[in-house]
């Protein structure tokens, strides 16, 4: 086995005709923090829906650990230890913080198909340590005041923190964020670094899309930066920050961007 | 907020165990069939209100129990114990197989996908196929339960068979909202895609609805039969499924004490109001529209963040 | 041979009605994203309606093309307005409210029109007047034409083709589209969402009133409760073209009446809501979102 976790191999996403991923390779390493960046509409939330498996891509590969997961359902990705969190947040608005962080318990939880109907002994101990697990997170995430909270009633900063806890929840070994730090206030981008740092310290690999450049700069070990659906360069971010092509694609696009 | 609640369940409690005793054997039938349809409403209500599927032919379940407890008695001269366990399973087989090519369809396509499945179901009962439904007049002269020799005939009877049968309902109903399957359903139905993303397999837990649903129904169509000792097929009929999915947005989905007041209103208040025959239904479309102008969500609508208590110490 | 060419100018016929009616179904449905269970009670209304208008305006036995005309007019304007009432009572108060709040409105505000037709009418089977159509029959071998059915396939291509120009060419057609695709942007396009809401109740329910009448004046008995089976065969007839897509109603209706007059004409009519059903779920597996409806994929 290679030492990279996830390889993309010359994928290609179109949508009636209209190619939205083009050709595009990456290697991502175990442990690593991966920045993917690139002018809206690029197409890099559809590469991370085609590996969650939201979409499958007509052409190239995508390997997980060096096997192929194109085109298996997003459950099924989920189980394999692959999380995300969206770029427009999606949480189960009505139901409450603590329930909602327990989503990411499902694929953890080891009731048996009977216990929706009958309780057992072994039921009964594994939902204590769910809620045990959920507690946690929720100390992690600074959540727990909200505990009974409906989700959708917090502020929009919380609700990053929840998505976050939820997708950390069913302990995955890659975490796909999608724009972590969109609509976060300055204290709160430094909250979600220092935040991001730590999930790494605990062995989780993480990929991110972020436009807040200060922060995928200082955080990303490496980049990718994508345009019309093909990548234009990559390397460390001292690199990518000065290539050319890149300041030319973001000075070239109708994106203004604000944190320059 | 818990106590209060935990009250009101006492005093109905009480008040439906001692119902039996204080009214005449029509009121009787009443409450026993408030028991029972509480009970299809129920299972509706984890089909529609929590693994939100819009199914709209529920009925189908319930007549098939009663029509599996039905035929075993009276065509083949078994007894009502023997043919419980038949009555639950043959709904929930059937659930597995007809739901199984539908279940991925969207929301109005389901739902009228769900209504054929309870045309067709009318038609091969009225039909009658195999020559064992009775065609449309169905099947009459269904035997009590009978136990060691012992009859459970009087009416007194079968209201406290309803009311175990309501518990048992009610037993699985919390069950099932504290495990990690009640929960799924709860995810799919808020966001199928976020669910999606953190694990849950959208098929598996729709079915898992589905079957749980209609094995309920079921054991509730077996007591119905017994009830009238008879079964007909417009007792089963799309208007019913319309009735139980009215039932469950009135009082409120996936709202135990919603559902029980659904079926309350929609059930019992036309049987007091039946003087008014003519003008009752026209009133009951009006209160519909009204209630659910003024309560989008149900009368007594849920109420999540049932968690653990030592999860909310830091709650203000 | 013969029994098939029958069969099919019958199916035609009674597929054109279900497509008037399926068209206000998939209307509604396009912009609102709701299934209108009162429209085939207000179908049925229409038709006792259209009664009421021809016998007591023109008396039993007075035929003319005039008559004939002021009824359908008269008909479809107060269909209509029952329609946009229903709009503003039953359904704009939900608009923002969970879909199935407005579905059970729906439900609801069929029992009212049902029971209020019941009240009105009486519970009765009311019988349509013979001589409303010239009795003219046309026979080709053995397959025979009645004037009704020439006058119901006429009108409704008529109007079908009318709408679908209307939809496609106008202004106000251009509008009904933008609604439909997303409300929001149409309204910050200066359109008034509200008043696109009402054409589409005005429409749907004067074709839905066409198509009452027309089943009055073919079949000539008429029941208060007949809104349901012609409401839900033209349900499922826009279910199966694609709901929401109006060539699709149409297609869909002519080709559940076709199927239906085959099914009663070579097998049995017995069965025929089963092999509606079956045909139904048939193409839903394979197509799962109707013959022309078109895949909406969500946007993540």
């Amino acid at each position: 086995m290679s030492e990279y976790i996830l390889e993309i191999k010359n994928v290609t996403k179109m949508f009636h005709g209209l190619v939205a991923i083009n050709d595009l390779s990456m290697k991502v390493k175990k442990g690593q923090i991966y920045g993917i960046i690139g002018p809206n509409g690029a197409g890099k939330t559809t590469l991370f829906n085609c590996i969650t498996g939201i979409y499958t891509p007509e052409m190239g590969q995508i390997l997980w650990k060096g096997k192929e997961i194109k085109g298996t359902t997003p459950y099924k990705i989920a189980e394999l230890g692959i999380l995300r969190t969206f770029q427009t947040i999606r949480l189960f608005a009505e139901m409450s913080v603590a329930e909602n962080i327990m989503s990411g318990r499902h694929i953890k939880s080891k009731q048996k198909w009977y216990n929706g109907v009958i309780p057992t002994p072994a039921y009964f101990k594994d939902e204590k340590e769910q809620w045990m697990k959920v507690g946690e997170l929720m100390e992690f995430f600074n959540l727990s005041q909200y505990a009974t909270t409906p989700a959708g009633d917090l502020s929009y900063g919380v609700q990053r923190r929840i998505e976050m806890a939820r997708a950390l929840a069913a302990e995955p070994e890659l975490l796909i964020l999608d724009e972590p730090a969109a609509g976060l206030n300055e204290h709160e981008t430094q909250e979600l670094t220092d935040t991001i740092r730590k999930i790494q310290a605990m062995g989780v690999t993480i990929m991110m899309i972020e436009h807040d450049m200060e922060m995928v700069m200082s955080l990303s070990e490496y980049i990718t930066v994508i345009n019309f659906g093909a990548k234009i360069s990559e390397g460390l971010p001292s690199f990518v920050q000065d290539d050319p092509v890149v300041v030319e694609a973001y000075i070239g696009s109708d994106e203004e961007d604000e944190h320059e | 907020m818990m106590n209060k609640t935990s009250m009101i369940a006492l005093v109905l409690l009480l008040i439906s165990g001692v119902y039996p005793f204080f009214v005449d054997s029509a009121w009787l039938a009443i409450g026993t069939t408030f028991l029972v349809f509480s009970c299809v409403a129920f299972s509706q209500d984890i089909i529609l209100g929590r693994a939100g599927v819009f199914h709209m032919g529920h009925a189908m379940f319930f007549g098939l129990g009663a029509y599996t407890t039905a035929i075993m008695n009276v065509q083949f001269g078994l007894p009502i114990l023997a043919s419980w366990a038949p009555a639950v399973l043959i709904p929930m087989f059937v659930a597995f197989v007809l739901a199984g090519p539908i279940i991925h369809l969207r929301g109005d396509y389901l739902l009228v996908a769900t209504i054929g499945f309870n045309i067709i179901f009318i038609q091969v009962l009225e039909n009658d196929v195999f020559g064992l439904t009775g065609g449309p007049n169905g099947i009459f002269g269904i035997d009590v339960v009978r136990l060691f020799g012992f009859e459970f005939a009087s009416q007194t009877y079968m209201y406290y068979m309803a009311f175990i049968l309501l518990g048992i309902t009610l037993f699985i109903m919390r069950t099932l909202d504290r495990s990690k399957f009640g929960r799924a359903m709860f995810y799919i139905n808020k966001d199928e895609i976020a669910a999606q993303s953190m694990g849950v397999s959208v098929r598996y837990y729709k079915l898992y609805a589905f079957i749980i649903g209609a094995g309920i129904a079921g054991a509730a169509g077996s007591m119905f039969s017994v009830q009238y000792s008879a079964v007909s097929p417009e007792a089963f009929d799309v208007t019913q499924s319309i009735m139980f999915f009215t039932i469950v947005l009135v009082g409120g989905s996936a709202s135990l004490p919603g559902v029980l007041i659904g079926t309350f209103i929609m059930f019992v208040l036309p049987e007091v109001f039946r003087e008014f025959e003519t003008a009752r239904y026209l009133v009951f479309g009006l209160a519909m529209i009204l209630t659910m102008i003024l309560r989008p969500r149900g009368i007594w609508p849920v109420r999540f963040g049932n968690i653990p208590n030592f999860l909310k110490k830091d709650v203000k | 041979m013969d029994i098939f060419i029958q069969q099919m100018v019958n199916g035609l016929t009674i597929g054109s009605l279900y497509a008037l009616v399926a068209l206000g179904y998939t209307m509604v449905y396009g912009v609102m994203r709701l299934i209108n269970f009162a429209h085939g009670d207000l179908v049925a209304m229409s038709a006792f309606v259209g009664l009421t208008v021809y016998t007591q305006i023109f008396g039993e036995n007075i035929t003319s093309l005039v008559a004939v005309i002021t009824v359908f007019v008269f008909t479809a304007a107060i269909v209509a307005l029952v329609g946009v009432l229903l709009e503003r009572l039953a359904y704009r108060p939900l608009r923002t409210a969970p879909r199935l709040s407005a579905v059970v409105s729906a439900l609801g505000a069929g029992l009212v029109i049902q029971n209020s037709v019941m009240l009105i009418w009486g519970p009765n089977m009311k019988i349509f007047p013979s001589n409303i159509f010239p009795s003219t029959i046309w026979s080709f071998g053995g397959v025979v034409i009645t004037f009704t059915q020439v006058m119901i396939l006429g009108l409704s291509s008529i109007l079908m083709v009318g709408l679908y120009f209307f939809i496609n060419r106008t202004k106000i057609g251009t509008a009904i589209r933008a609604v439909a695709i997303d409300q929001d942007a149409a309204k910050l396009m200066g359109i008034n969402v509200n008043r696109i809401i009402m054409i589409i109740f005005v429409i749907g329910s004067a074709l839905g009133a066409v198509a009452g009448l027309f089943i009055g004046v073919y079949y000539r008995g008429v029941t208060f409760d007949m809104g349901w089976m012609y409401g839900l065969n033209a349900f499922v007839a826009a279910i199966m073209g694609g709901i929401g897509n109006i060539p699709g109603a149409m297609l869909g209706g002519l080709m559940l009446g076709l199927f239906n007059a085959m099914i009663t004409g070579y097998i049995s009519s017995q069965w025929a809501e089963t092999f509606t059903f079956v045909l139904l779920i048939v193409i839903l597996v394979f197509r799962p979102t109707g013959i022309l409806g078109e895949k909406v994929a969500e946007k993540v």
